[in-house]
Parts: C-alpha cells; structure tokens; sequence
C-alpha cells in the first residue's frame, strides 16, 4: 500500500517541478502565474498524501487563490510581457 | 524544444542524486520521544491540552508564543502594506466614487456562480476554524480561505460591489483590530487567576455545555480567524483601487 502512495507523491512532485519549471521561464506573466497555481495544486495533493492535512488548508487558500490573486493585481498595474 | 532541455537535465540530476543517496539514509523506524510526548499530552496525560488535534494544541498551546509572534508579523505585514497605500480621507472617498467608463464586472454565469460559492466558501471556512480544535485546520487557515470569498467578490463583480454593501477598508480593518485584541486578551486571562502567559489548562474550562471547546484554543482560532481574514480583505480593498485612480492622485500632489 506504501508503494502506491509513494509513486502519487513522486508523480505529483514531478508535476509540479515540471510547472515551477515553465513558470520561471514563461515570458507571459498571466501565464507564468497560471503555472504557479498548477504547480500548488500538485504540491498541495502532495502534502495530503504526506499526511499533512493542516499544511494543505493552508496552502490551498494562500497559493493557489490569495498568491495568484495578489500577482494578478501587481501584473494588472504594470506590463503583461517581461522584455528582455 | 530548446527550452525543454534545461528541465531534462535537472529532472535526470534530481533521480540520480535521489537513486544514490536514499539506499544511504538510515531508517526511521520509531517516533522522536517529543513527538511522542506531544501524541501521548494533547488530549490524555498530565500535561493535556483537552484538544484531540495535535497540530492547534502545539500551536496555540504548547509551542503559544511562537505563533503570537507569528501573528504579530503577519500584523506588521499588512501595517507595511496599508502605509504603502495611505490615502488622506478625501482620496478614499474619492477612490469609492465608481469611474465613469467602468464596465459591471463579467459575465451573468460568472456571477451566479460566484454567487453561490461565496456562500459556500464562508460556510467551509467558518468550520475549519471553529473546528479546528477537533480536526485538521485552525485560526489561519480558516481565515485565509475566507479572505478568498472577497477576493472572488472584487473579480466577478468589482471592489465597489463590496464597499456599495458595507465591507470597506475601515471596517475590515475594525474586524482585525477585533481580532488582535481577542488574541492579546485571551493570552493576558491566565495572568489574572494566578497563571502564567498563554496558559490553557486548567484555567478555561474544557467544556462548555457539554462541547468540548479545549479551552482557551477555540477562542484563539475564532480571533486569529477574523485579524487574517479581514486583514487580507483590506489589502485586497487596497489592491483593487484602479491604477488609473492612484495615478491620479500622484499627479495632483506632484502639482500642489
């Protein structure tokens, strides 16, 4: 039974590498934040299956919706595009 | 494709390092003796926190002070923030005033749907919070998922939506002071009958008409639940302010 929780936690945790991944490199900050909120869901199931239920209610309502709310309003006030 | 290439490698250098070291990590194989004394003292024992929820029970017991400095630098993080977008009391009533060109929000299903789920996002909130002495969850994170209600009110509609029926930035701001002062009292009760800072047990009582409220944490969670939801909810009241509006009335003080 430990096998299979632990091949979840390394799917998810490599998933959300993956998105953290094209998060820093996404040119498009709207896009780049919609990475970072996949990447907290996938973190969050991770947690979950850590056996950490206080950590993923926390993290849950902060970095997919408060974080990525906050970032939107920042990128809302100034450009959509990072130019180098 | 190139850009694939950076995250091959590390994902390779992640499993390699992962296949080596792990065979080499020792076993652990029983509890550490203060975890155990924690599992053993939360409810049961002589040094019980009359709570089944470990986690609260360290938090706003065992390990208390720790998360009231907490606390107080979440406090210090919204004082921060507020000053960052002071306004003199002519600016915000001038920041209330709707802008002529605003259009109302999104689209009508949005709307609805946001409707219901604002209900339901205060419901689930309320009872991580005031459960979160029996199960998983507690103060903060009560209070974070209830900030998210707002913020889906200021996207689907808009932020003066919020403030047409009666939640602006002073009142939010009344709601967290509520708060703080809660978290400020029920740690100063003890000191009166004889006991010490941030003491539970035995000073409250465990039980309150036949619930178990675990003494003084139930009321930490309610307070820590109102200063973070409504601390966030200020900030985003802040946030919402058009650009247009801040710009505004950067110019007219650059003139004056």
């Amino acid at each position: 039974m430990i096998e299979i929780h632990l091949l979840m936690l390394l799917i998810t945790v490599i998933i959300g590498l993956i998105f953290s991944y094209l998060a820093i490199i996404e040119k498009d900050s709207l896009k780049a934040i919609g990475f970072s909120a996949v990447h907290a869901i996938a973190y969050a199931i991770a947690f979950y299956i850590l056996m950490a239920p206080d950590i993923v209610l926390a993290y849950v309502a902060v970095a997919v919706g408060i974080y990525s709310a906050l970032l939107i309003f920042v990128v809302s006030k100034t450009e959509r595009y990072e130019v180098v | 494709m190139k850009r694939l290439v950076p995250l091959i490698i590390l994902l390779i250098t992640i499993f390699g390092l992962a296949y080596y070291i792990t065979p080499k990590l020792p076993q652990q194989t029983e509890l550490r003796p203060l975890g155990e004394f924690y599992l053993k003292n939360s409810y049961f024992g002589d040094y019980s926190a009359k709570s089944p929820e470990v986690v609260t029970s360290i938090l706003w017991d065992y390990r208390g002070l720790d998360t009231l400095f907490e606390t107080s630098v979440f406090f210090i993080a919204i004082i921060g923030s507020l000053t960052l977008f002071r306004l003199n009391k002519k600016q915000e009533e001038e920041a209330k005033q709707k802008a002529e060109e605003f259009r109302i929000g999104l689209t009508l299903i949005i709307k609805s749907v946001t409707r219901v789920i604002v209900v339901m996002i205060l419901a689930v909130s309320a009872s991580i919070a005031l459960h979160g002495h029996l199960t998983p969850g507690g103060g903060f994170q009560g209070g974070s998922a209830l900030a998210v209600a707002p913020l889906l009110i200021i996207a689907a509609y808009s932020k003066y939506a919020l403030e047409e029926h009666g939640l602006d930035k002073t009142r939010a701001l009344i709601f967290r002071s509520i708060g703080l002062l809660g978290i400020a009292l029920v740690a100063l009760v003890p000191l009166l009958s004889g006991g010490f800072l941030m003491q539970n047990q035995p000073i409250f009582p465990a039980k309150l008409g036949g619930q178990l409220v675990s003494g003084s944490l139930i009321y930490y969670n309610f307070f820590e639940f109102l200063a973070v939801g409504a601390g966030f909810t200020a900030v985003f009241l802040l946030l919402a302010i058009p650009e247009k509006v801040f710009k505004k009335f950067l110019r007219r003080e650059a003139n004056e």
